[in-house]
């Protein structure tokens, strides 16, 4: 077996790594004692961990490769060290949704998709930073300090799933699990340099996750790599009787889609949601993308889909509602408990009537509907990830967030389509910049082969945040 | 029917008082602007459905 160093070991990818232990070149004890000297190492400057279960990760490590030793592998993630957002409930180990109310929550029974990484022989390195319930901006007023971007730690790494993009672009694990409700994956895959997919609605398991937004929230993975993304997901997929939600799609080998040639795919454009409203840096990011896939073979097209306000002011009615549903009775009781932003958003949701929330229902199906047509003799539908480079993070964020520019992300929330967020170059600032893909619904097999070829045709891959 | 015009502070400190919630004054403020806001947004939404237009109570992506 080669020496092979800390950072060798924590810039491997989960698809690298699964290849080395197999081959017995590395072992998971290796793989995850690098992983934690690497976060007492540099953690401290970016806080994406809350919780590390180093006993517990060192045993799982262990048992791994006892298993490798006797030939057993249980699948892509066996003996791979891997983070959860702190939303997703842990047998025996603190849950908190970054929040004071539930500061001493240990939960008995597992989140479903936790129970299926274990079972995939994935090591839990810990619980990750998260905006708090996955809705609250980062304030002063929570009970942990809130994560920091690992390209430069004057800003903020984007959320709500703001932990999974910092320690994952920071080599902290090698996947991380989000949740995405109107974005919470995308916004800090694409604002720390990682890929991240929001899965088709019903694809993963939300058991045993706190919900946001039941008509939203989906469970996905962060990684380096879309393949990775494509790796996590073949252990997450799968139908689930207990989450309502659960669709039954066929199973698919979204490990080997990334490896399917592009040529003739084709992507429609979605240029009116954002031309003329990108940063210089994110608008030159966008066409050098488009000219990438378009070398690879695929036809990319300009295609008008309906505007980006009525996906986001759709998506922002349905989760403020839900949401004040979902968490009325502790905003009742003990508002003074959430941090001051997150108590606002789920107060405001007391002011909305029965028939306005029924009309956004309504209106999503009537989006669904129109996307479906324009997206009809395409396979993907192709849009920036984010205006611009992220929130200083000194700055806090506005209350209500939302009634400024829409979210490039909403879209595929409102429509239950698979997004996957894929790095495209950097700007002047060093800051990673990233555009989605999106695909019909429970075709994440050709959302990763287009994100993944064109990963292979650029170096983004390449470069990594120093901390 | 949602209201055209949004609520003056006064006004909409009534409808608070409603809602059952413990509010701070400054609640009521930080919350009128969103609720202003937001209803502006919602004029997008459309107001007139047939009659028989079924929300999706429980969504299904691939419908």
């Amino acid at each position: 077996m080669s020496k092979r160093s800390t950072s060798d070991l924590t810039a491997l990818s989960i698809a690298e790594a699964g290849s080395l232990m197999a081959r017995g070149e590395v072992t998971s004890t290796a793989l995850t004692e690098a992983f934690l000297a690497r976060i007492a190492a540099v953690d401290h400057k970016i806080a994406s961990f809350v919780t590390l279960t180093a006993d517990k990760a060192r045993n799982a490590a262990r048992q791994a490769d006892m298993e490798l030793s006797q030939g057993v592998r249980r699948g892509p993630l066996h003996g791979i060290p891997i983070g959860l957002k702190d939303i997703y409930e842990t047998e025996g180990v603190l849950t908190t949704g970054h929040s004071h109310l539930r500061a001493d929550y240990v939960p008995a029974v597992d989140a479903e998709t936790v129970r299926r990484l274990k079972a995939g022989g994935a090591v839990i390195l810990g619980k990750l930073a998260t905006h708090e319930f996955a809705n609250g901006a980062m304030t002063p007023d929570q009970p942990f300090p809130p994560a920091r971007n690992p390209w430069n730690t004057a800003y903020q790494p984007g959320g709500s799933s703001s932990g999974s993009g910092a320690a994952v672009a920071a080599a902290l694990c090698m996947g991380a699990m989000g949740s995405d409700t109107g974005g919470s994956i995308r916004n800090p895959a694409g604002f720390c340099g990682t890929a991240g997919i929001k899965p088709t609605y019903g694809l993963v398991s939300r058991c045993g996750i706190f919900p946001l937004s039941f008509s939203f929230d989906t469970a996905g993975p962060l990684a380096w790599t879309v393949e990775d993304n494509a790796l996590m997901l073949d252990v997450l997929a799968g139908y689930d009787p207990n989450d309502q939600g659960s669709a039954k799609a066929p199973k698919v080998d979204y490990g080997a889609s990334t490896q399917r040639p592009i040529e003739g795919m084709r992507i429609a454009l979605a240029r009116t949601w954002y031309e003329g409203n990108l940063t210089a840096d994110m608008a030159k990011g966008m066409d050098e993308a488009v000219r990438a896939l378009r070398d690879q073979g695929a036809i990319v097209e300009e295609v008008v889909f309906p505007d980006i306000w009525d996906y986001h002011v759709c998506g922002r009615v349905v989760i403020t509602v839900e949401a004040h549903a979902i968490h009325r009775q502790e905003v009742i009781e003990t508002p003074e408990k959430f941090g001051y932003t997150t108590r606002r958003r789920f107060q405001l949701g007391a002011f909305l009537t029965a028939e306005e929330y029924l009309r956004a229902l309504r209106f999503r199906r009537k989006l669904q509907v129109d996307t479906r047509a324009a997206m009809r003799g395409y396979d993907l539908i192709m849009a920036p990830n984010q205006w611009g480079p992220p929130e200083i993070f000194e700055e806090p964020q506005e209350i209500f967030h939302f009634l400024g520019k829409p979210s490039l992300s909403m879209p595929f929330n409102v429509t239950g389509q698979p997004a996957l967020t894929v790095c495209c170059g950097f700007g002047i600032d060093g800051l990673p910049l990233a555009f989605q893909l999106a695909g019909r619904p429970f075709d994440e097999a050709s959302v990763f082969a287009a994100g993944s070829a064109y990963e292979r045709a650029t170096p983004w891959r390449l470069r990594r945040p120093t901390l | 029917m949602t209201e055209k015009k949004p609520p003056t502070l006064e006004e909409f400190r009534v409808r608070a008082a409603l809602t059952g919630l413990p509010l701070t004054p400054e609640d009521i403020e930080h919350l009128h602007k969103g609720y202003a806001g937001l209803l502006s947004l919602m004029e997008r939404i459309p107001t007139r459905w047939a009659w028989a237009a079924e929300p999706p109570h429980v969504f299904r992506a691939d419908e």
